[in-house]
């Protein structure tokens, strides 16, 4: 592994890259999340706030909750939509149901689901359509405030419709916060992302500008990849 | 091909217009082989659908002749006072039942109470905690303790726990046998179906919901019980239902230890006291009342309502399970809405909104509630009322420290704290099974000798050996295996392959599902009324074979039909696109790759079938019989119920109590081991 990156504040960096690349590996080191898969071995160093969080005494528990994440398939869980936004505050010791009630309605506003589903919390989140249960995904991400946003994938699975909400979504988001999306979709990376890294076999090829990766690239491979000879 | 012939074919395929069948055109294909084809597509259809017909029927010829029977009882004492009659004595003529019917729940109750709670922990060590090699050690060793007879866990009841609550409680049991008694024993039967049921249903909890937790910052601890555990509810409900219904109908066990006291007890919640369930009081009276009389259709009347009951507790089970499923959108809802729900509507809303925000506080007020009537009750036993009501805030007091000082460890400390209390559950299931297994077989070692195994038993069966009951437990593996092998897998084979979602198929499950539920007592009944009455045959053989085949039909078809189904569909595909039709698609390709799972399946239900007491009691075994032979229409021996007339007629016995039940177990075990061979050899071969 040879990846040098970083990660600017209240920017959308976007990693892109064949499939088997790594990225989705590399943005699960972020919130840790890779601690999930047995025998995982992790080498080197990832600053966050000043900190090292791949130390192994990290709080991993403190470090995702200001690191948030959305996943590739939508998942909510099998609750009720209030009950998805409400699990992560009250896991974080929030009891209050007044103030329950208004994350509840901030984050669907942030999320901009709340117009959609404001008349119906009490149905379960399972009945939303594949792009409102990601915009869920994304509200429940953002409940408990986290600093940065990881994003693995966040529109594979949805149709053109939602992911350009997701999209424009996501420019939204980039003024509170922190996000870093992996995407397959080379024209979804140029369309919303500041900087963009491009990733080979395992190692980071090229990272800048992502004006520059596009349209001067400096690595061969990363021009062969944008210009879409090989993928 | 002859002109009858022709049209027929004709018919199948609607084509015809150019004469392609009478020349033979199709691609090459004689016409013959085509209709022949087609003929044992008929055929094959023909002979599954049937089987599943016989299944259903079973179920109504039970019901018939179950209340049939029962007639005389219902004309004579009537329903009523049937079951709210509080005195059962039938010398004397008093025919109520409520107190057994209330002695059978308080059994199953307690069961449960304790069951539940432990297995649901052990299914979540296992599903969290254990590492692979573990989790390899403790499924397997649950099948195995699902497979012990129910006569064999009687018979440990009865030399190990009813010594023991002797000791521990001296001065509240006067007899050991006693609802305690009955309640642990059942809860420890019944703990590897619900460890195994809740384990299959948390793990089944897709990944995604897991990291989706654990991205937030929750432990691992706090996703099971969240998220985990609420999307597994169905699941888990599911077995406390399974494991209820079973208790409910379970048998010999319960009989032996429970006291048999068609009582109340004094206070209500007097766990030393004696009790008498539905089920003992069919399997000790039936041997004694006659044919005819008010007595014996008065059994059958109290098997109707055990089966009135057990049928309730499973269709009960069924809705709650599809209502979960439907309120967490995993099913769809019903698209009609009525039009009172529709006027109803902004009312349960409203309901629902307000029920949201005192949901915690209902359920948080219901567990203390519920561990304060706990702590009163048992400890009121021991130091009267007054100490009780302290015993009983006491804990709730407990409960309300524990919970203040979890929230001050922090989550971390708090999973550590939960974790290892279930490891420590574990262990303690674990040591008790082990324990069991070893007390048979370390007390059964001196009765093992060459004359115990091949001589026939003598002295009442107080000495001598017990081949005959050897030979007779084999003859009824093998006549059960004969007649429920293709029965089952024609059934399972239909309901995966051919069943569509129409009337006699949506009927055809739940009649499996009924029957699958139904205590084998009734079988037993069942079996007694038509073969041995009605047919005349008497005790015999058959009459066993038959009855236990009926009661594991239920199981091989639902093992069969999941081994069938999961065979993946590209397989049947590829072989339908090469032009093969749907039955030798099905025998040719299907079958084949399901076969491991299908005779894995019917080896464990045979395994169960053989330990059986309460079906063959009333239609095949007979205490004692020198001879062997292989006689369709003799009486036989079997082990288990040999070794329930050991325990509970002739006093003395105890080694060769200890060396049938050992026997008993011996063959259990080389069952489920060959079961579990085949299974891992075709699992390596087909590899999914």
């Amino acid at each position: 592994m040879d990846i040098n990156i970083p990660i600017r504040k209240n920017c959308i960096t976007a990693l892109i890259g064949p499939s088997g690349c790594g990225k989705s590996t590399l943005i699960r080191v972020f919130n840790r999340m890779c601690d999930l898969v047995e025998g995982t071995k992790t080498e080197g160093i990832v600053f966050f706030d000043g900190e090292n969080i791949c130390k192994p005494n990290t709080d991993v528990l403190a470090l995702r909750k200001k690191v948030g994440m959305i996943f590739q398939k939508p998942n909510p869980f099998p609750m009720t939509i209030k009950d998805n936004i409400t699990y992560g505050p009250k896991l974080h010791g929030v009891k209050d149901q007044k103030e329950l009630d208004e994350i509840v309605e901030e984050s669907l506003k942030k999320a901009a689901l709340w117009e959609e589903v404001k008349d119906r919390l009490h149905v379960s989140a399972l009945s939303l359509s594949g792009g409102q249960q990601q915009r869920l995904c994304i509200a429940r991400a953002l409940s408990i405030n986290p600093e940065v946003i990881l994003m693995d994938e966040p529109t594979s699975a949805l149709d053109p419709m939602a992911t350009a909400k997701i999209e424009e979504l996501s420019l939204e988001l980039k003024k509170n916060y922190t996000v870093v999306t992996v995407t397959h979709n080379m024209q979804q990376a140029r369309r919303i992302s500041d900087y963009t890294g491009f990733m080979y076999l395992g190692r980071l090829e090229e990272f800048g500008r992502t004006k520059d990766i596009f349209e001067n690239p400096q690595n061969e491979l990363t021009k062969r990849y944008v210009s879409g000879i090989f993928g | 091909m002859t002109p009858d012939e022709q049209s027929v074919f004709k018919d199948k395929l609607a084509i015809d217009q150019d004469g392609i069948i009478e020349k033979g055109l199709i691609a090459g294909i004689s016409p013959r082989s085509i209709y022949n084809r087609l003929k044992t597509e008929d055929r094959a259809k023909l002979i599954l659908t049937a089987t599943v017909v016989i299944t259903v029927a079973v179920l109504f010829f039970i019901i018939l002749f179950i209340s049939y029977n029962s007639l005389d009882a219902i004309t004579q004492i009537g329903m009523w006072e049937f079951l709210t009659g509080a005195s059962w004595s039938p010398g004397s003529g008093a025919y109520g039942a409520s107190s057994l019917i209330v002695g059978t729940f308080l059994v199953t109750g307690g069961a449960i109470l304790f069951a539940l709670p432990v297995g649901l922990g052990v299914a979540i060590y296992i599903n969290d905690v254990a590492s692979p090699r573990v989790k390899s050690v403790l499924k397997p060793l649950c099948e195995l303790f699902a497979g012990i007879p129910s006569v064999v866990y009687g018979f440990l009841g009865i030399v190990v726990l009813v010594p023991l609550l002797l000791d521990i409680f001296p001065n509240h049991l006067s007899y050991g046998y006693s609802w305690l008694a009955g309640s642990l024993v059942l809860g420890i039967m019944a703990l590897p179906t619900i460890i195994s049921v809740s384990q299959d249903s948390l793990a089944a909890v897709p990944r995604s919901y897991r990291e989706a937790s654990m991205a937030m910052g929750a432990t691992k601890w706090e996703t099971t019980r969240k998220v985990v555990m609420h999307s597994a509810v169905s699941g888990i409900a599911a077995a406390a239902i399974l494991g209820i219904g079973r208790a409910i109908g379970e048998t010999m066990a319960v009989m032996m230890v429970t006291g048999n006291a068609a009582n109340f007890p004094e206070p209500l919640w007097n766990i030393f006291d004696r009790v008498r369930t539905l089920t003992g009081s069919i399997a000790l009276e039936m041997g004694e009342s006659v044919h005819g009389s008010l007595h014996y259709s008065a059994l059958f009347l109290l098997a109707l309502v055990l089966l009135v009951i057990v049928l309730t507790v499973n269709l009960s089970a069924r809705r709650i399970v599809r209502r979960t499923k439907m309120k967490m959108g995993e099913i769809a809802k019903p698209s009609r809405e009525t039009k009172i729900a529709q006027m109803m509507s902004p009312i349960t809303k409203s309901f629902e909104a307000v029920s949201d925000r005192y949901k915690e506080t209902a359920v948080k007020i219901a567990i203390y509630a519920f561990i304060f009537a706990f702590a009163f009750m048992i400890s009121s036993l021991f130091i009267g009322t007054y100490g009780g009501l302290a015993i009983g805030v006491l804990a709730a007091t407990i409960l309300f420290i524990s919970k203040k000082l979890s929230k001050m460890l922090g989550p971390k400390h708090v999973q550590k704290v939960v974790y290892s209390s279930l490891g420590v559950v574990v262990l303690a299931v674990v040591a008790i099974l082990v324990v069991f297994l070893a007390i048979i077989f370390v007390r059964g070692m001196p009765a093992m000798s060459m004359d115990f195994i091949t001589s026939p038993p003598s002295h009442s069966g107080a000495e001598g050996g017990i081949w005959p009951a050897i030979v007779g437990t084999l003859e009824l593996m093998l006549g059960t295996a004969l007649i429920a092998f293709p029965l089952g897998v024609c059934s399972g084979v239909y309901m995966s392959q051919y069943a569509k979602d129409s009337k006699f198929v949506r009927v055809a499950r739940q009649a499996i599902d009924a029957l699958k539920g139904t205590p084998s007592i009734i079988f037993g009944l069942f079996g007694m009324s038509m073969l041995v009455i009605m047919f005349g045959w008497g005790y015999s053989l058959i009459g066993g074979c038959i009855t236990l085949a009926l009661m594991v039909l239920p199981t091989i078809i639902k093992t069969t039909e999941e081994a069938v189904s999961a065979v993946p569909a590209e397989l049947s595909e590829a072989s339908a696109a090469m032009g093969a039709s749907k039955w030798q698609t099905i025998s040719k390709v299907v079958l084949p790759a399901a076969m491991g799972g299908v005779i894995t399946g019917f080896i464990l239900s045979v395994g169960r079938a053989i330990g059986e007491t309460a079906p063959i009691m009333f239609t095949a075994a007979v205490a004692f019989k020198t001879t062997v032979g292989f006689a369709l229409f003799e009486p036989i021996m079997a082990l288990p119920y040999h070794l329930y007339y050991l325990v509970s007629e002739v006093p003395g016995a105890t080694d060769n109590q200890y060396g049938t039940a050992m026997v008993l177990m011996m063959i259990v075990i080389v069952l489920f081991a060959a079961a579990s061979l085949i299974r891992r050899t075709y699992n390596k071969k087909v590899g999914w």
